[in-house]
């Protein structure tokens, strides 16, 4: 067993742009032929190590090499001025540097501010305690809690009134009122003597609300139910 | 206005940002005294200058605490000089820093917000999946609606959250995203090439999804 200590890289772009940088290139004039080969010998030895985290670096290997392959084909007499083959790569590494500098100013950015400690949250930086912004029960729980209520809910009335169409829009709004207006509640006493097509337009409202994060489902204590709350409500 | 109600505004304004856990914004504050006084609601200006004058006392007072504008709102905090105490007090409980790959990940979304995933993965040449996620379980990013691309893709924003950990005041507080010109700022900087890539590209890259 060998053990090699890799340089970590962040993903192909910034492997490309520490080959560029360490062997001092103009990235505007990139010897295509040395820095592919460079490349690649990088991307093999990541690949005797962690095969799994190589597969985002072939994507780049290849653009490279069918670079260096239009770099050694006679450029084609054309009336517009010659494409350089290596702008999109060019361009790409560019706006990736761009981004890589920002989130370093916003480290400093960061570093800066924990020095100030603010009452509450302990500390800025404490991010491993925030509140879970999430759903809590399972698909499963939140179907079967679905079937009870509708097994409870009323048929369609009788009544010679033409059937009621629901649009998402309406049932969002909705959930989302009541829920402002009551907080953190039940789902089957939001629904209650409604129809079941009211209903189920419910769920799917409250569903698309929490992958939003407009929305928080939590676990209910009975199994036939669940509770929807506003996001803004921790407790 | 007499110098016993200055006293009270100063109090209120004092215990309001002390008590809250994250930043109040002057018009909370405002309506809150307004309501509690049982009178016109004081103007943002007023609740301004009273945080100034309580900055000055506590700079005057040699205090260990200051009042900070952060995220739109007041939020007090001690000061820099105090910070290694409270390092030491704390040692051991505060989370890390954020990592490289979710430093990225957020320098992308608070540039171009609001930005989807295709995007984000596009300019990191990796998939962003769990550095959204992770970012989204700190409060630091938030979903802003869908995208009109095919697919819908989700819209993914900074929130108050993030400017309030990050000490801005507001998303115009952030620091300019280096200018491509500024970036080959070499003598071997190529005029004809740079403006080939300009007409072409990066500028008008920028709105695009992928």
């Amino acid at each position: 067993m060998y053990r090699i200590q890799l340089e970590k890289f962040e993903g192909p772009l910034d492997l490309l742009l520490f080959l560029i940088q360490r062997d001092e290139i103009d990235i505007l004039d990139i010897p295509i032929a040395r820095i592919t080969d460079e490349y690649l010998g990088h991307v093999r030895l990541m690949e005797t190590i962690d095969l799994d985290g190589v597969a985002d670096f072939l994507y780049l290997a290849s653009m490279l090499i069918s670079i260096k392959v239009r770099m050694l084909l006679p450029q084609q007499e054309e009336e517009s001025e010659p494409l350089d083959p290596r702008q999109e790569l060019v361009e790409r590494l560019l706006e990736y540097r761009r981004y890589k500098e920002a989130a370093g100013r916003l480290g400093m950015q960061h570093d800066e501010r924990s020095r100030f400690f603010t009452r509450g949250e302990a500390s800025a930086s404490e991010f491993a305690s925030m509140p879970e912004h999430l759903v809590n029960t399972s698909t499963y729980n939140l179907i079967s809690a679905l079937r009870r209520i509708l097994v409870d809910a009323p048929e369609e009335p009788t009544l010679a009134i033409a059937a009621r169409e629901y649009s998402l829009a309406e049932l969002r709004s909705f959930v989302l009122e009541a829920v402002a207006v009551r907080g953190v509640m039940s789902f089957a006493v939001l629904v209650r003597l409604k129809s079941k097509k009211f209903i189920i337009g419910a769920f799917l409202a409250v569903l698309e609300m929490a992958q939003l994060g407009q929305v928080v489902i939590r676990a209910a204590t009975s199994e036939n139910d669940f509770l929807v709350g506003p996001t803004t409500a921790n407790g | 206005m007499d110098s016993k109600r200055q006293d009270e505004l100063m109090q209120a304004v004092e215990a309001l940002v002390f008590a809250a856990d994250q930043p109040v914004k002057a018009s909370q504050i405002a309506r809150i005294i307004g309501e509690v006084a049982a009178e016109q609601a004081p103007e943002d200006k007023v609740i301004e200058s009273v945080v100034a004058r309580l900055n000055a006392r506590y700079e005057a007072q040699g205090t260990a605490l200051r009042i900070h504008f952060w995220a739109g709102g007041y939020r007090m905090a001690t000061t820099e000089a105090v910070a290694p105490y409270l390092q030491a007090f704390f040692r051991g409980d505060r989370g890390r820093r954020l990592t490289r790959p979710l430093m990225e990940t957020l320098a992308i979304i608070c540039y171009r917000q609001p930005a989807t995933k295709p995007e984000v993965d596009h300019i990191r040449g990796v998939d962003s999946d769990y550095a959204l996620r992770r970012l989204l379980d700190y409060g630091l990013i938030a979903f802003a609606g869908r995208a009109e691309a095919i697919g819908r893709p989700i819209l993914y924003a900074t929130t108050d959250r993030f400017l309030e950990a990050f000490g801005l005041s507001d998303l115009g507080a952030l620091p300019n995203l280096r200018e491509v010109e500024a970036l080959l700022g070499d003598p071997s900087f190529n005029q004809a090439q740079a403006r080939m890539l300009m007409v072409n590209g990066l500028h008008d890259s920028e709105g695009e999804a992928l």
